[in-house]
């Protein structure tokens, strides 16, 4: 399988009020082109960071990325014609409506206005908000800004989607629909990368999931393979066998 | 980097800026009521007290009424303090035309002329004339000045004072305005700039805007344009508003208005970027702004003349930007002199405002 994200030996360092924290320690992983790839682990895992890096967002402290085959570090621009990253946080313009925040966004992309209106209108409807598009999103519950936040993230039509914690703190419907999502666009082509602390749905969905505890890659496998070597049932099983831990929240 | 793109991108940053600002009604308080309220109230409730200010006698005279007329005004100490009013430099044989020169070029607050008869006609009980010219760019000091060669002459009846006007009849309220200005677009930039940054750097905004293919320079030039075209019409509105409401005087250019505030806000924007950087949160960002800003409202002459207070105090004054801001607002607006008058104000507020901005962009950064 041809890889189209290439980490070797990442690292960063963070230094807070004089600590250093080491957040992401030596981390090397491939992921493949058209996968669904889960990164699992608790908070403070090193999850976000390392997404961060990998959407070059932040710099390593050390170690590379290529991402379709661009440097990190020379080429990020280019990396971030390609991908679409939806934060941990939900980071929308409350003072702007849904509408113009997708056209914020398409703008930035330099997608032509055509297409931009035609996939502005294709998605909201697909997430059920046509009736709110020229409403602010400061007034929308925390299940509408994920959906939002969700397909501002598309908008280009990238060729990798970041997910960060996509349905944490949401109620299970609105976890069925970004699921749903997630499904309709790995169809597409597209490569989709997320976090979760949910282990049950890291096991349905991905192709492959790597479990990262202290700034450290754990495993990474597939959830079968994961839990047939850990003769687990589950992966928070896996996830136990291997670090001698309890999920902490 | 393709420079057609990059300023596609800033003008989009830009007009996000416009339509979020027009959304906040709420802004249009410290937007443009603070310096009204501000002007109004300090422009009627102040006073103040001069010393050692730059006086220059033409004494054409070798009598002696006029070297015991000099003697007094150069001994003279207020009641209330125990330093001389005044610093004198004597000549003689200048013209009127050659005095208000020196005055617009800053070199004396006021200049008194003694005519050549002074002494003969006082020992005969002629009547005499004087003429003091003075700095009304500064009433403050011009109102004081002329106050007490009137009460100083007064004592001989026969001599009388001739105050010619300089530049049209002037208020406190002149001197004011053009300094609140500046300061208001001080404010209001770093403020907004800072929101707009530190804010965005908490909602997570900055990060989605900075994840697309946007380079941080036209995130900045977007947010940059956004606020000189902000506190430009904001400075409109003021000048016209204190002009009509207030009666305050506007002799000079507004082209000329516009170049220093271009400058002086260019600079801001910089020291709101380099603020909000080293900030954590919101929270430390408003006090660390306050320390950074504060300290101009009250050190850079904006509602007393530097020349009254003390030297220590004016060197502070001559660090900070604003004080050169006001300078040239006052020269501009009050005196409606031209562009080499404010030449030195406009190059120095250039070195800050290069210095700021490349301390800013410098410490800008993508990482959230
Ligand atoms: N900007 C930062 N400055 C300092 N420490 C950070 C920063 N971002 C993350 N960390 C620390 O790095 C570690 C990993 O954080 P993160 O990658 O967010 O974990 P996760 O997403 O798995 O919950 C944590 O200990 C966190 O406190
Ligand atoms: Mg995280």
């Amino acid at each position: 399988m041809e890889p189209i994200i290439e980490a070797r030996d990442l690292t960063k360092v963070f230094i807070s009020r004089r600590m250093k924290v080491t957040a992401v320690d030596h981390v090397s992983l491939e992921i493949y082109k058209g996968e669904i790839f889960g990164m699992i682990g608790p908070n403070g895992a090193g999850k976000s960071t390392t997404f961060a890096m990998m959407s070059t967002l932040i710099k390593p402290t050390s170690g590379s990325i290529r991402v379709s085959s661009f440097d990190a570090e020379k080429e990020a621009t280019k990396i971030r014609q390609i991908i679409g990253v939806v934060p941990q946080q939900y980071s929308l313009y409350s003072d702007l409506t849904a509408r113009e925040n997708l056209e914020l966004m398409g703008n930035l992309y330099d997608v032509t206005k055509k297409v931009m209106e035609e996939r502005i209108n294709y998605y909201l409807k697909l997430v059920n908000l046509e009736t709110h598009a020229d409403r602010f999103t400061g007034g929308f519950s925390g299940g509408m800004k994920q959906r939002l936040s969700v397909i501002s993230a598309v908008i280009h039509d990238p060729e990798i989607i970041f997910w960060d914690e996509p349905t944490t703190g949401l109620d299970p419907q609105t976890r069925q629909a970004i699921w749903k999502l997630a499904r309709k666009f790995n169809k597409e082509g597209k490569t989709l990368i997320f976090t979760t602390h949910y282990m049950e749905e890291a096991d349905k969905l991905c192709d492959r999931v790597a479990i990262m505890n202290d700034g450290r890659l754990v495993a990474l496998d597939t959830p079968e393979n994961l839990k047939k070597k850990s003769s687990s049932v589950s992966l928070e099983e896996v996830f136990i066998h291997l670090t001698g831990e309890e999920i902490r929240d | 980097m393709d420079i057609k793109s990059e300023l596609r991108k800033s003008w989009i940053i830009m007009m996000k800026e416009f339509k979020q600002i027009f959304r906040k009604k709420m802004l249009i308080i410290p937007l443009f009521m603070f310096p009204i309220i501000m002007i109004v109230f300090f422009g009627y409730g102040m006073g103040g007290s001069i010393k050692n200010v730059d006086i220059l006698i033409v004494n054409d005279d070798t009598g002696m009424a006029s070297s015991s007329l000099v003697q007094e005004i150069g001994s003279y100490i207020p009641k209330d303090s125990d330093i001389k009013m005044f610093s004198i430099t004597y000549t003689k044989d200048m013209a009127q035309s050659e005095a208000e020169r020196k005055i617009d070029a800053g070199l004396y607050k006021a200049v008194l002329i003694i005519p050549q008869d002074y002494s003969e006609r006082v020992a005969k009980n002629e009547s005499v004339t004087l003429t003091l010219l003075t700095d009304s760019s500064d009433t403050t000091s011009s109102g004081i000045i002329v106050n007490f060669m009137q009460q100083l002459l007064a004592k001989t009846r026969s001599i009388s004072l001739n105050v010619p006007e300089i530049y049209g009849n002037l208020k406190y309220l002149d001197f004011l305005t053009p300094a609140v200005i500046a300061l208001t677009i001080f404010f209001g930039t770093v403020q907004s700039t800072g929101y707009a940054i530190a804010g965005e750097r908490e909602d997570g905004t900055i990060v989605r805007i900075l994840m697309t293919p946007v380079s941080k320079w036209a995130v900045i030039l977007g947010k940059t344009i956004h606020q000189l075209i902000l506190q430009l019409i904001r400075a409109v509105i003021l000048i016209l508003g204190a002009t009509v409401i207030l009666g305050v005087t506007m002799n000079g250019s507004w082209l000329l208005v516009a170049l220093v505030l271009t400058i002086f806000t260019f600079g801001s924007v910089g020291l709101g970027i380099a603020i909000s950087a080293i900030s954590e949160d919101m929270t430390s960002f408003q006090q660390l702004s306050l320390f950074f800003t504060l300290p101009s409202m009250f050190a850079t002459g904006v509602f007393y003349p530097l020349s009254s207070v003390p030297d220590w105090m004016r060197w502070i004054a001559y660090t900070m930007p604003l004080t050169y801001a006001n300078d040239a607002m006052r020269i501009i607006m009050v005196k409606g002199q031209g562009l080499s008058f404010i030449a030195r104000d406009i190059f120095i507020l250039i070195i800050f405002g290069v210095l700021y901005f490349a301390i800013g962009v410098h410490l800008f950064r993508r990482e959230a």
